[in-house]
């Protein structure tokens, strides 16, 4: 009984860390020049993007583990987080691409960041396409833990070179190519919580994703049992 | 329409997105948590 | 080393014999040569254009090669043998270097004749050179483990192109970006920030590849 309360208390604090991020968004942070209305846009689909980042590096992460310790358990975890993954990462187009309309005059015009969103996709796509492709389950664990690494290993080549050659109408505000923050301190403040808020959901959906799992698993053993 | 509306409803989509699959998963895992008890009552 | 040497020769003189990959590769790249240059006409392109589509020539070449080198062993059931006399390392090296000569092979031949085609000068050649040189090393290091995977996967084909296509995808980029500077500029300063990255690109993904193929390899 303790323990669930210690459960609560913490999405209880989420869920009011949350609140305050919206409220910041639309009445605490002041609008940047020149983007107007559509700074707001920043506190949630940047954060988005980034959690679309950590999924990603997360179902590297548990490929690896399967790949050194062949235990199946990683591998659904694994996949647990593209699939995570590739939520966030519509999320983050959708949002990209109707803020683009807005404020480029078309929903989709390859701006380097879009490129790399868009090839984070392409890549969520041939993971679950391989993974739909085998049937054998450790044969399927061990290609897509391959393909996932392989695919891991290209990734900074698109998000971190890749902008850098084209030029992009991205604002930027973050982690420009000078180094320099353009935000004052309470866009900042706001920004910064958004994107912890967002990377605890994250880490709650993650967590449920395992549980949901490992019942899934012990039900299977439940079922093996009786047969 | 105003600007900061449409900004609204970006911000609903991520929201709705994030909690429709947060609600999604929750009852996922109670449904399985009953069949287990069922299997486990059932013994 | 010897070992992936000989696995190379191996695969060279079964190559000499049937010619399938090569047939199939250069064959491919002549035909894509051929429509662009057709449906263009005599209409002289821009040369940023130009560089887009030599690239995409060179990758939907080595995607139809490619995909053959590992399953050629798997349908012929000598994977199994190979498995005994050659440790994974010794078989990636092998099928890296027969990739590459096949790709470089036909490179040789389509990249002069693309030139001849559509009739115009690069610049500077040298950095030209280097960055299909780099291409190409890159593009069959990705393709060598993506069809490694697809062979051990019970479906084929398609899924080849969808797998390589976001792992070569920097490759593309990055060729075309210095391509376009090659045919344009000509300039004193060959390493350029696109071609470290093209280098950096090529080093990481032939380190993985040698690396992660033992997971594939080994069932």
């Amino acid at each position: 009984m303790n323990s669930k309360l210690i459960n609560y208390s913490w999405q209880f604090g989420l869920f009011i860390l949350l609140s305050l991020v919206i409220i910041g968004t639309y009445f605490y942070a002041p609008l940047a020049k020149g983007l107007g209305e559509y700074t707001r846009v920043m506190y949630f689909h940047v954060p988005a993007a980034w959690v679309t980042v950590v999924a990603f590096f997360m179902g590297a992460f548990y490929s690896f583990m399967y790949l050194r310790k062949r235990d199946l358990l990683f591998d659904f975890y694994a996949e647990a987080a593209s699939q995570l993954g590739i939520i966030f990462c519509i999320l983050a187009t959708i949002t990209g691409a109707l803020w683009a309309k807005e404020s480029w005059g078309a929903y989709w015009n390859w701006d380097p960041r879009q490129t790399s969103i868009f090839i984070l996709l392409l890549i969520y796509g041939a993971y679950f396409s391989l993974r739909s492709a085998i049937e054998q389950n450790e044969t399927k664990a061990r290609l897509s833990a391959v393909y996932s690494l392989l695919a891991f290993i290209t990734v900074p080549f698109f998000i971190f070179i890749i902008p850098r050659i084209y030029e992009s109408l991205h604002p930027d505000p973050l982690v420009n190519t000078e180094g320099k923050l353009k935000m004052n301190a309470k866009m900042l403040t706001v920004f910064l919580s958004s994107l912890g808020g967002f990377t605890i959901v994250f880490f709650w959906l993650m967590h449920l994703k395992k549980t949901f799992i490992q019942l899934s698993i012990k039900l299977q053993k439940l079922t093996d049992q009786e047969n | 329409m105003p600007d900061v509306y449409i900004v609204l409803g970006i911000n609903l989509i991520v929201w709705a997105g994030i909690f429709g699959y947060l609600v999604s998963l929750h009852s996922k895992i109670s449904k399985l948590k009953s069949k287990i008890d069922e299997r486990l009552s059932q013994k | 080393m010897h070992n992936s040497f000989t696995i190379f020769l191996k695969d060279i003189r079964q190559e000499l014999r049937s010619k399938a990959a090569l047939n199939s590769i250069l064959l491919f790249a002549i035909v894509t040569l051929t429509a662009i240059s057709f449906s263009i006409g005599s209409f002289a392109l821009n040369t940023d254009i130009l560089a887009a589509m030599l690239w995409i020539i060179i990758l939907f070449s080595a995607l139809s090669g490619f995909s053959h080198v590992f399953l050629k062993e798997e349908e012929s059931r000598t994977a199994d043998t190979l498995k005994l006399i050659a440790s994974p390392n010794d078989i990636f090296w092998g099928k890296l270097l027969f990739n590459l000569v096949l790709l470089l092979l036909v490179l040789f031949i389509i990249v002069p004749l693309f030139i001849a085609v559509f009739n115009f000068d690069v610049k500077n050649p040298g950095m030209f050179i280097i960055t299909i040189a780099l291409g190409a090393i890159g593009l069959s290091a990705g393709g060598t483990i993506v069809a490694a995977i697809i062979a051990k996967a019970s479906s084929r084909g398609a899924l080849f192109s969808v797998l390589a296509f976001p792992i070569l995808l920097p490759v593309i980029i990055l060729g075309i970006t210095i391509t376009r500077i090659a045919f344009k500029k000509t300039e004193i300063v060959l390493f350029i920030p696109e071609i470290q990255a093209l280098a950096a690109y090529c080093v990481i993904v032939v380190t993985a590849a040698a690396l992660l193929f033992e997971y594939i390899w080994n069932d």
